[in-house]
Parts: structure tokens; sequence; C-alpha cells
């Protein structure tokens, strides 16, 4: 479903992507794993468009949208949960995700895909008319996945959604994560730190290291592979 | 939200510029503290269009009335013996709207690539620099400014001219602070306003729901400065009959924008107005009470009010009246 090949891209004159190769097959999750600093936000945040690629290309269905602005690309079915929940604060639940079926086509489905996102977070129904902001940190993250599900999107790429949350959320987080795949049918890009849940949702994973690919793999390998684990993973 | 319901609050906004005029028209002596107080709001609205539904700041926006008092001073300046009457203001208006339209695409197509301070830092020189280019090319009269008090007399005959100066031009800027509140409620109202009230808040999210965030910021930067435009060209051109590069530039004048527009509450319909208010008032009874000592006084009543209520005077008026009938109207 998305491809990239020898992606390279940087702030400034600062080069953080060296060329890496990715697949994502369709309806699986794949997981990118790999070190602080190794370049997996900026891969994301460049197959999406908003850093510019210098070089390389990403292949969305086949097509090459490697020049496409974000929203365009949003268009087709791509988008993404930013780390940090990037959330509109000062906004209801209800009215972030309504901001989620900003673009056409998921406002005609808007009330089919709210129904869905409140099927999978109940808590977001009841709280549809709080501020967003002022949501426990768990919640907050549901809003910033039940917004993305809004644009009605084939692809998903996450960005450490379990990011400061407690140990018990987090399984409940990968576990929305696995049903998103299997209930929905989404194609899941999963950027995580917590390396051990992640092996343990993914269909497929990636290992980043210094902008790079260093090594890849199903989860089983990966755990084979003690020198990965060492070297990269900490494990 | 049913249509008529989603233009309620627009209902206060006309009242109290109504009021306002009521004040100047009726009570003898007091047109020109209310036409002055007009200018404020309209400034304030103007300016909240794109800073206050951006978040955006630009230092530079004086620029854009500057531009527009020249769109306006032209055309006086050069046909005032061609016989167009009234017309010269018809073509001035549309001259001042062309000036700041286009000074406003080239520098928000550089500026806005830039986010938050930087955005800011980028446009702070623009008034300046473009202060500078006319005085140093001799562009437009240079740095003599252009003065066409008597091309007025020329043009509109001496009774009219006397007309526009002292009733026409502020009834304009009553205008332009009307239609900016309208445009704003607009805004606000419609799918714009969502993209701009979601990429203010964060602009990466926005961008992830497929908002194309440069296209609405550049509209928003536009009508802004269009506004801005008219605005120079019927409350500085047509109402004083002369244009200097140096007034016309004037940082002082994007200070006091940003001001009215934090006193009332940036990102709100009736913010610019209330700001607008509270600040020329206050201005003018300082300058009354303490003359040369009101910036003294100034500063730290504008420091207390933003500290006390961050939202500024209608940001806070908003939430207190969240579950009120009043909602409906204060936005």
């Amino acid at each position: 479903m998305l491809k990239v090949e020898k992606l390279e891209s940087g702030y400034g004159s600062m080069q953080v992507l060296w060329g890496p190769d990715l697949e994502v097959k369709a309806g699986s999750i794949t997981s990118l794993l790999g070190p602080n600093g190794a370049g997996k936000s900026t891969l994301l945040w460049t197959i999406l468009g908003t850093v510019t690629p210098t070089n390389g290309k990403v292949y969305f269905e086949g097509q090459d949208v490697t020049d496409l602005p974000a929203h365009k690309k949003v268009n087709l079915g791509l988008t993404m949960v930013p780390e940090g929940k990037n959330l509109f604060k000062e906004m209801t639940v209800f009215d972030n995700l309504s901001m989620g079926a900003y673009r056409k086509e998921a406002q005609e489905v808007k009330q089919e895909n709210l129904e869905l996102v409140y099927s999978m977070f109940p808590i977001l129904a009841e709280r549809k008319d709080q501020l967003a902001g002022s949501l426990s940190g768990g919640q907050q993250q549901m809003v910033t996945i039940g917004r993305a599900l809004m644009t009605k999107p084939k692809f998903i790429m996450m960005d450490e959604p379990s990011q400061g949350l407690a140990p018990k959320l987090i399984m409940e987080i990968f576990q929305t994560i696995v049903k998103m795949k299997e209930e929905i049918g989404l194609t899941i890009l999963l950027v995580e730190q917590n390396a051990a849940a992640s092996l343990g949702a993914a269909d497929y994973v990636y290992v980043m290291h210094e902008g790079s690919i260093k090594a890849e793999g199903t989860p089983d390998e990966i755990k084979g592979s003690d020198e990965i684990k060492e070297a990269y993973l900490g494990m | 939200m049913k249509n008529t319901e989603k233009y309620l609050p627009v209902i206060p906004v006309l009242v109290a510029y109504a009021a306002l005029l009521a004040y100047g028209v009726l009570i003898p002596g007091k047109w020109q503290i209310a036409s002055q107080l007009a200018f404020y709001c309209a400034l304030g609205q103007a300016f909240n269009l794109f800073m206050g539904m951006t978040g955006y700041v630009d230092f530079g926006y004086v620029a854009f009335l500057g531009v527009g008092s020249y769109g306006m001073a032209l055309p006086i300046y050069h046909l005032s013996d061609k016989g167009l009457g009234l017309w010269l203001i018809v073509i001035g208006i549309f001259l001042a709207a062309v000036f700041s339209f286009i000074l406003s695409l080239a520098v928000g197509a550089v500026a806005l690539r830039l986010r938050g301070a930087y955005f800011a830092i980028a446009t702070i020189g623009v008034n300046e620099g473009f202060r500078f280019l006319i005085e140093g090319a001799r562009i437009w009269n240079g740095s003599e400014g252009l003065l066409f008090f008597l091309h007025m007399r020329t043009a509109f005959g001496k009774q009219t001219a006397t007309a526009i100066s002292n009733y026409w031009a502020d009834g304009m800027v009553f205008a332009v602070a009307i239609v900016a509140a309208i445009m704003t409620l607009i805004y606000m109202r419609n799918k714009v306003g969502y993209a701009l009230t979601a990429l203010r808040e964060d602009e990466d999210a926005a961008k992830v729901m497929g908002i194309n965030v440069t296209k609405y910021k550049i509209t928003a930067f536009i009508t802004s400065a269009v506004l801005a435009g008219i605005l120079g060209a019927t409350a500085w051109s047509l109402k004083y009959s002369y244009v200097y590069p140096s007034d016309v530039f004037e940082i002082h004048y994007t200070v006091e924008a940003i001001i009215n527009v934090l006193l009332g509450g940036a990102g709100t319909l009736l913010g610019p107005l209330v700001g607008g208010i509270i600040y020329g008032v206050s201005k003018y009874f300082l300058a009354i009470i303490l003359p040369g000592f009101q910036l003294l006084i100034f500063a730290p009543v504008i420091i207390a009010i933003i500290v006390l209520f961050p939202e500024g005077t209608v940001g806070m008026l908003k939430k207190k009246v969240i579950g009120t009938p009043l909602e409906k109207y204060i936005i």
C-alpha cells in the first residue's frame, strides 16, 4: 500500500533521513522501531509531506505521491496521528471529532464514522461535550485516534501513541490498534519506543537508526536476533 | 445550528456601532472623538480577522494602511482636473484595495511559510522597508509626500471637499469597521473559520485532517490586508488630504491594532470593538487629565488587563455567558 524508496530529508542543512527503504502491505500493522533521534518521526512527516523530501520517492497505492502536499494526501486516504496529543484543547470532544470530518468525502459519512469512534471509545460518547483539554492523558489519546478515524482513512501513521501513558492504558491503546486493523481493515504504520508491546502487535518490523533502516523482519525474527535487540532496541 | 441563528452575533455589533454613530451625530462636538473611536475599532476589527483567527501576529500590518492611503491619494493628486467628480473616491478605494491586495500577496507568499514568532519577525520590517523604498527611490513624491488639499477642492468643489474630510471619510470608517465585523462572522461560521481555528490551535493536526492550511491562512491574510488598505484610504487620505510616508508607515499603528485586539479578546467578534473603545477612551481622557504622562500610565494599565484577563474582556465575557440566553449573541 505504501512504499518508500531511498527517501532523504532534513531540516535546513541538517540531513536526518539517509535513504531508508520501507514497504507497508495493505491490511497490516508495520512497526518502526528505533532509539531517540533515529529519524522515525521525521520519516512520517516526510511521507505526509510536511517535511519536504530532498530525494527519493513515496508511492501510495502505486501512485507517486512524493511531491503531493499534505492535505491532498489526506484526500487519498492517508493520515497521521501526531505525537504528543495534538488536540484542539479549547474545543469539545465532539468538535474535535467533527474537525476530523473536515473534507467533503469524510463529511458525507460523518455520522457513520462518529458511531464507529464512539463504539471503539465509549468514554468519548459520555464526554462529548467536555473540553478536550480537560480529559485525562489516555482519553486525549483516544480523541486523537478518533479524530484520525473521522477522516475516513485507509492508512494511518501513528507516532508514539503510547507515549506518556500508564502501563494499563498502553495495553488498551495497543488493543485498539489491533482492532483498527482487524475490525475496520485499516493499514497502520506504527512508530514506537515501546519495543516489547510493539513487537506483540506488529506483522512486520523495521528497525531504524541514524536515519536509515538497519534491520527488518517479522517480529519473531527480530526477537530471535540478540544482536539487533542489543544494538538498537535495548532489550 | 440554523442559518439565522448562526448570524445572531451580528446584532450586538450593529447595535454598538449604531450607538457610537448616534453619540457622534446627536451630541454636538462629539463627532471627532466618535470617529476616532470608530477608527480604533475598525483597525482592530480588520487586524483581528487575521491575527485573532490564526494566531499569527503581523508586525508590518500598518504597511497595508500605508499603501491603501496612497491608493486614494494618487488618483486625487493626479486626476483632480479630469472632471471625474466623486468617481475619484470610487477609483481611490478600488486602488487602495488593489495595492494592499498585491502587497499582502507578496508578503504572504514569503512570510506565511514561517510559523509563529518567525512570521512576526519576518513581517517586522515590511512597513519600514516600504517607507525607505518610497523615500529613497523617490516614488510618489518620495519623502515630501502628497498634499492634495487643493486638488480635493478642484475635484469636488470647496463645500463637498470640506464635507468629505469632516464627515464622509469618518462615515466610511464606520462602514469599514462594520464590513470587517461581518466578514469576520461569515468566516467564523463557515469552513474557513473552522480551518483557521484548527490551525491556530495546532497547525500539524490541522494538516493531518486534510486542511489546506496555506490556502486559508492566505485568504484571511489578504482579506484583513484589503480592509486595512481601504481603512488607510478613508481614515487618513480622505480625512487629512495629505500622505507622508513617515506617517503612514509608522509602526505605532500596528502596535495599537495589537493592543485593541488583545484588550478585547483575540479571535472574538466583539473583542476589537470593545478593545478599540477601551483603548480610545482611555487614551483620550488620559491625555486630558495627565497630558504628557498618558503613556506612563497606559502601559501598566494594559499589562494589568492582559494579566488579569488573558483572553481579553470579551473572551472572559464569553465564558461567563455560556449556558445563558446571551450565549447566542456574544462570540
